[in-house]
């Protein structure tokens, strides 16, 4: 009996719930019906059918195109109830089906008539986010130059900020710079004037901290990251960089952070190997620069401290295009202008935009606010000096995997080991290895050695292994660090395998055939034939580059000069063949012998 | 730290602009309160000033250069 009644509430919530189930297509609006007659209906009987219910309901049905006539597909306008009746009627019996005509709209496109030249907005799919969060309820602190009230911030709102320069509670731009950054992040936007900003919706909280000639001080900068946490920042943007480490900086982000703030910095504009501070302390994330091409722009500094990459701008000349548009001030006359700029500083806020997007979908956290940026960023495959950090921005993607509510770290590290990530702190970014043909690397060269040790018995020794790693591999994981202020080619030398080496110093992923050939084990071995252990470093490396070259001829046969092709493939597996015959020379007189 | 560069007056274009002091060696230094005399593109100068480590600036082109005194080399 318990039973049945168990059975009879489990029926009942079912049906409930299946009645209660809005299918995705009954979400759609739409104002026209469809009629589609079946293919063996005769043009009269359809004529006759159409005329019957444009009497009967007092409608014109009409082809939809030119090409409808041959498909027998008919459009009658028409809501819902009107549907319900046409699918009991008479009509039902000769026509294949009777369905809404569903509206497509297409992402919404503001109305800013100046948005057409704001490519850096599509280049992160902002459009698509849009139809999931504006920003709303979260506060964007800008510590920079101040913000003017330009006219196309008119409907931004604003939080209560302070000016730290002159100490004042207002925080006025008389620079520039700060308006600009604040447009990229909330521009008013489908105000029917302008640009458009990222986080529209989203409240500025105006910090001044630089000066009319562009520089502030960090015990300036500190308070006023101090300030924005205490004041209920959910993000901070630093445009801001360079001087050295200070403790005083480094304590007010881990304030920031330890309140739940993601603080975003751009990486400098030096061009150099390295992030500026503040973009270089822990809790921050560092954006390069990309130009609208999307590659990573001439200035932008690289490497190490950069998480992630997003628009800055190129600006060519007079060509302004190339720029990052928006709204802020004149400094000589203080007059409103529309103007495009260039830097890291134009990079920095879009990510600061779409954090307040992605903490507008309910992600609190900062640290994994961080990581949905990362992971939904379009990652660079080929990045071996880091130029990119995790990928492009991408605020379509960055949204919709914030809404899924679930995120966490299992799901972050799930993504790392997914992705072949080894370590998840940005330095050593383990997606420049492709990790798994390394592994096969090692792996087969041990296993060959093995191999070959079974049939021309021979010891293991120290020198035997260096070369089969040498050969190989090389120390590959060395290959994802980046040290603040050190050059990145010496870890890339130290990472690669013989084979690779060719093309370590200009760190591009193709192989140069001269390294990735039989040519330097053969010179080994003439060299070290003679000597009692080195010998078997020559062993091992001729093993370890038969394998590298066997796996590399397999998995990605891209070479200098000779292309990615089938000739590439052949000439790898040739000269792994010969490495390997090169092996049995040598080995086979120490077999007679011993 | 109070130093001399000699080197070319640039006018780099981050914000609406920046005075970088570009030296023989190809080192860019960001000049901080430049005076008039100084703004002037394509000048050969030679500046005395100091590096100010606890400055940070929106053009971050190099280190920020704070003009003691400068001698104008040519034209």
């Amino acid at each position: 009996m318990k039973r049945f009644l168990l059975l009879v509430l489990f029926l009942v919530g079912l049906g409930w719930a299946l009645t209660n189930y809005q299918g995705l297509a009954t979400q759609g609006t739409y104002n026209s019906i469809i009629l589609d007659f079946r293919e063996d209906v005769g043009a009269a009987q359809i004529e006759s059918q159409i005329e019957a219910i444009a009497q009967q309901f007092q409608i014109a049905p009409r082809y939809n195109s030119e090409f409808s006539l041959e498909d027998h597909i008919f459009v009658v306008s028409g809501d819902p109830a009107f549907l319900n009746k046409l699918k009991h009627s008479e009509l039902r019996k000769y026509t294949e089906y009777i369905e809404p005509n569903y509206i497509y709209s297409k992402y919404a496109v503001p109305n800013d008539p100046e948005y057409g030249k704001q490519w850096n907005m599509r280049s992160i799919n902002v459009e698509q986010a849009w139809d999931e969060t504006k920003g709303k309820d979260i506060t964007v602190a800008v510590i920079d130059t101040g913000i003017s009230p330009v006219p196309d911030l008119e409907a931004t709102k604003f939080a209560a900020g302070y000016d730290f320069v002159n100490d004042q509670s207002e925080a006025k731009d008389d620079n520039g710079h700060g308006t600009h950054v604040a447009g990229t992040i909330a521009q008013s936007t489908n105000n029917n004037f302008g640009v458009a900003g990222i986080a529209y919706e989203a409240t500025l909280m105006p910090l001044k901290v630089l000066s009319a000639d562009g520089g502030g001080t960090v015990a300036d900068i500190a308070e006023a990251i101090r300030f924005a946490a205490d004041h209920g920042a959910d993000v901070i943007n630093m445009s801001l960089g360079g001087g050295g480490e200070s403790s005083l900086m480094k304590e007010a982000i881990a304030y920031a952070h330890s309140k739940n703030v993601v603080v975003v910095a751009a990486a400098g504009n030096s061009g150099r190997n390295a992030a500026e501070y503040p973009a270089r302390y822990p809790y921050v994330i560092g954006v390069s620069a990309l130009d609208a091409s999307g590659t990573k722009t001439p200035y932008s500094n690289f490497g190490a401290g950069i998480d992630i990459s997003a628009p800055g701008g190129l600006i060519n000349g007079e060509d302004k295009l190339g720029g990052i548009l928006q709204n802020t001030v004149n400094p000589q006359t203080g007059e409103s202008v529309f103007e495009a700029y260039q830097g890291t500083s134009m990079a920095s806020p879009h990510v600061a935009g779409v954090a307040a997007l992605v903490k507008a979908m309910g992600v609190e956290n900062p640290d994994e606010v961080e990581d949905v940026l990362k992971q939904s960023a379009l990652a660079i495959e080929d990045d071996p000096l880091n130029h990119y950090g995790a990928g492009k921005l991408n605020a379509a993607e960055a949204v919709k995997l914030a809404g899924r509510g679930k995120f966490s770290f299992r799901d972050f590290f799930r993504w790392l080991r997914d992705n072949g990530y080894l370590n998840p702190r940005f330095w050593f970014d383990g997606g420049v290895i492709a990790l798994w043909p390394k592994i096969l690397m090692v792996l087969g060269s041990y296993l060959v050695a093995w191999f070959l040790k079974h049939y021309f018995p021979f010891a293991w020794t120290w020198s035997l292994s260096t070369g089969l790693v040498m050969g190989s591999s090389g120390l590959f994981f060395l290959r994802g660090l980046y040290l603040y202020d050190a050059p990145q080619w010496p870890f890339r030398l130290m990472g690669s395998s013989i084979p690779e080496m060719g093309s370590v110093v200009q760190a591009n992923g193709l192989l140069n055939p001269f390294f990735a050939s039989v040519l330097i084990p053969l010179v080994l071995v003439v060299l070290l034939l003679g000597h009692a252990s080195w010998k078997w470093f020559a062993v091992g490396t001729t093993i370890g580059v038969a394998v590298c070259l066997a796996v590399s001829a397999v998995n990605a046969p891209g070479l200098m000069w000779l292309g990615e092709g089938a000739i590439a493939r052949v000439f790898l597996a040739a000269n792994a063949l010969l490495c390997f015959a090169l092996v049995r020379l040598v080995l086979k007189p120490e077999t007679r012998t011993s | 730290m109070s130093i001399q560069v000699e080197g070319t007056i640039e006018r780099k274009g981050f914000g609406p602009g920046t005075w970088a002091l570009v030296s023989t060696s190809g080192d860019t230094y960001e000049l901080r309160k430049a005076p008039a005399d100084l703004q002037k593109e394509g000048l050969k100068v030679k500046v005395n000033g100091e590096i100010r480590e606890d400055v940070m600036t929106f053009a971050m082109i190099g280190p920020v250069l704070e003009v003691d005194r400068f001698e104008i080399i040519n034209h």
